[in-house]
C-alpha cells in the first residue's frame, strides 16, 4: 500500500506539473464550445453566413430539433470520438514519455515494484480522463445554457449524463492496449498512430455492420441512440471490450516486469 | 558474514548472434571500490544492467548481498544506488521535485533528505531550476544525487564523472572515497577515464569483447605495469652502438629516443650515464617511464599504445 501510494504521488506530480495536462483541458473545453456553436447555428440558421466556413459546416449538419435532448446526444457522440483520441493520447503520454525522456531506467531498480508503477500510471490515466470528460460535459452544459437551448429537463440531463459517463468508462477500458503499445514501442508516436487507426477502423467496421464486435467501435455505438438492429450492442460486445482491456493491462504489466529494459 | 557484496556467476548476455557478455564471474568485497574498465561496446553497461535486474542474463546469475539480482526483489534495491549511462531527469520538474520523487520512491522518512543531498552535491543554486535547463555537468550531479539520496550501502555507477569539470571530478572522487573508507560503502564503478579510476579504485576488472580478461588489486598495478628507460643523445646512432655493444636490449621508439627494458638499468639509470659519458657520448636525457593504467589496459586488451 505504501508502495503504491508513493508511486501514485509521483505520477500525479509529473502530470500536475506538465503543460500537456492543462493543454488537454483547454482543448476539451474548446471542442465542447464547438459543439455548443453547432447547436447555436441550428437555433439561428441566419447566423451561419456570418460565421464563414464553420457556420456553413454547421448548417449542413443536422442534429434534429435544437433542444437539450439532441444536444446531449451530440455531446455523447462527441466524447465517443474525441474521448477515444484524448484518452488514447493520455495513456500514450503517461507510459510513452518515460521511454522517450529516458527516465524509465531510474525507476526500474527501486524499492517500488514495477507492477505498482504500472498500476499507478493507470490510476492517473483514469483520473486525468475523468477530469477531461467532466470538463467536456460541464463546459458543454454551460454552453447549452448560454445559447439558450429550449426544453430543459433535469431528468433528461441526468439520464444522458449517466450514459455519457458510461461511454467514458467504455473508452477508458481501451486505454490499456495503448499503454502496452507505448511501453513496447518505447515512445508515444506508435500508440498515437494506433489510436488514429482504430478510430478510422471503428468507422469503417461500423459501416459494414461489425461494430458490435470491434472494441473501438463499441463506445461510439453505445452513445448512439436508435441504431439499426445489426449495430445493437449485446453481452458479447461488452465481453470483447473487457477482454481487450485485460489483454492490454496484463500485457503492460508483463512487459514492465519481465521484458529486458535496454 | 557476507564478504562478496556483488557477485556474478558466469553471466552471459546474447542478443541474437551478438555475445554482449560471455561467462563473466566477478566479485566485489565490502567497502571495495571496484573499477570496471572496458572500451565502448565491451559489455560494461550490459553487465551493469544485469546487476541491476534491468535485463535478464541469457545464462548465469548475478547476486547482490547474496540475493539474486532481479526486478522482483524490490527489498534489495533499498540498499542500492545506481546511475546508468547518461542520467536523465523529468525535464518539466525542478531539481528539488526530481529529488523529492526519489525520496518518496525510496520511502525515506526524513523530509530534509532532499535538502541534504542538494547541499552535498552542490546543487543549491539550481534547486528550483527545471531539469531541462541544467547543464550536462549539473544533470550528472542530479543523477548522482538520485543515486545517493537514500545513503545506499552499495553503489553501482556507470561513467559517473561524464560531463563534470576537473574540479567536479575531484570532488566526486573524494566523496566516493570517503563513502568507501568511512562508511564501508561498496562501489562498483565503470569508467573510460582510466587515469581517474587508478587514483581511487582498490580493485580493477578489465572487460574486453564481453569477457573479463583480468582482475587485479591496484597495489599489483605497479608490479604489472612495465617500466622503461628512455635515453637521448646528440649522436643517437653512436649511443645505440655503445649500449648495444654492452649487451643491453635497446630499441628505437617513434620519438627517435632509445628505450632500454633491462630491469637492472631501470633501477640504476646512473650506470648508463656513466657508460655514455666515458664513451664520449653524454646523454641529453635519461628518463624512467612507468606504464600507466591506460597503457597497461591497451596492452592487455591487445590494442595499440602498450609498451612493447
Amino acid at each position: 500500500m505504501k508502495s503504491i501510494q508513493a508511486s501514485l504521488w509521483v505520477e500525479i506530480l509529473k502530470v500536475r506539473k506538465s503543460k500537456i495536462f492543462w493543454g488537454t483541458i483547454i482543448l476539451f473545453m474548446f471542442i465542447s464550445a464547438m459543439m455548443g456553436l453547432l447547436m447555436f447555428v441550428q437555433i439561428h440558421p441566419g447566423i451561419s453566413g456570418k460565421l464563414g466556413m464553420i457556420g456553413n459546416k454547421a448548417s449542413m449538419l443536422r442534429f434534429g430539433v435544437p433542444n437539450w435532448k439532441n444536444y446531449l446526444v451530440l455531446l455523447m457522440q462527441g466524447i465517443a470520438g474525441v474521448g477515444l483520441i484524448g484518452i488514447g493520447f493520455v495513456a500514450s503520454w503517461i507510459f510513452g514519455r518515460e521511454f522517450s525522456d529516458h527516465t524509465v531506467k531510474d525507476i526500474l531498480a527501486i524499492p517500488v515494484s514495477r507492477s505498482n508503477i504500472v498500476y499507478s500510471k493507470f490510476i492517473v490515466v483514469i483520473i486525468w480522463s475523468v477530469i477531461l470528460s467532466f470538463v467536456y460535459l460541464a463546459f458543454g452544459l454551460l454552453m447549452g445554457w448560454l445559447i439558450g437551448l429550449p426544453d430543459w429537463s433535469g431528468e433528461i440531463v441526468i439520464q444522458y449524463s449517466c450514459n455519457y459517463f458510461v461511454t467514458t468508462i467504455l473508452i477508458l477500458l481501451l486505454s490499456t492496449p495503448v499503454a502496452f503499445l507505448a511501453s513496447y514501442s518505447r515512445g508515444y508516436l506508435i500508440p498515437l498512430g494506433f489510436v488514429i487507426l482504430t478510430l478510422l477502423l471503428a468507422n469503417f467496421i461500423g459501416m459494414v455492420g461489425l461494430g458490435p464486435y470491434f472494441p473501438w467501435a463499441i463506445p461510439g455505438l453505445y452513445g448512439t441512440p436508435g441504431v439499426t438492429a445489426d449495430l445493437q450492442l449485446h453481452v458479447s460486445s461488452y465481453i470483447i471490450l473487457v477482454c481487450t482491456c485485460l489483454i492490454g493491462l496484463f500485457g503492460t504489466v508483463a512487459f514492465w516486469r519481465f521484458a529486458d529494459q535496454n | 558474514m557476507i564478504t562478496d557484496i556483488i557477485r556474478t556467476e558466469k553471466i552471459s548476455k546474447h542478443y541474437k548472434d551478438v555475445c554482449a557478455v560471455t561467462d563473466m564471474s566477478l566479485n566485489v568485497r565490502k567497502g571495495e571500490i571496484y573499477g570496471f574498465l572496458g572500451l565502448n561496446g565491451a559489455g560494461k553497461t550490459t553487465t551493469i544492467r544485469m546487476l541491476l535486474g534491468m535485463i535478464k542474463p541469457t545464462s548465469g546469475t548475478a547476486y547482490i548481498n547474496d540475493k539474486k539480482s532481479s526486478s522482483e526483489n524490490t527489498e534489495l534495491w533499498r540498499q542500492v544506488g545506481s546511475l546508468v549511462e547518461v542520467p536523465y531527469s523529468y525535464p518539466e520538474l525542478t531539481v528539488q521535485e526530481n529529488l523529492e520523487i526519489f525520496r518518496r520512491l525510496h520511502f525515506i522518512k526524513n523530509k530534509n533528505a532532499v535538502e541534504n543531498i542538494i547541499d552535498k552535491l552542490q546543487l543549491r543554486q539550481y534547486a528550483t531550476r527545471k531539469a531541462k535547463n541544467l547543464s550536462l555537468g549539473n544533470n550528472q550531479r542530479l543523477g548522482l544525487a538520485k543515486a545517493l539520496i537514500h545513503n545506499p550501502e552499495i553503489l553501482i555507477l556507470d561513467e559517473p564523472t561524464n560531463g563534470l569539470d576537473p574540479a567536479g571530478i575531484y570532488e566526486i572522487r573524494e566523496m566516493l572515497c570517503d563513502m568507501a573508507i568511512n562508511r564501508g560503502v561498496t562501489i562498483f564503478i565503470s569508467s573510460h577515464i582510466l587515469g581517474e579510476i587508478s587514483k581511487f579504485a582498490t580493485r580493477i576488472g578489465i572487460i574486453h569483447q564481453g569477457k573479463l580478461i583480468q582482475e587485479l588489486d591496484t597495489s599489483q598495478l605497479e608490479i604489472l605495469c612495465k617500466k622503461r628507460l628512455l635515453v637521448n643523445a646528440h649522436d643517437i646512432e653512436m649511443a645505440y652502438s655503445i649500449l648495444s655493444e654492452k649487451g643491453y636490449d635497446v630499441e628505437r621508439n617513434a620519438e627517435a629516443h632509445l628505450e632500454i627494458m633491462n630491469s637492472e638499468v631501470i633501477n640504476n639509470p646512473d650506470t648508463i650515464a656513466t657508460l655514455m659519458v666515458n664513451a664520449g657520448c653524454p646523454p641529453t636525457m635519461l628518463k624512467v617511464e612507468e606504464e600507466d593504467l591506460e597503457t597497461y589496459f591497451l596492452r592487455t586488451t591487445g590494442m595499440k599504445g602498450g609498451v612493447r
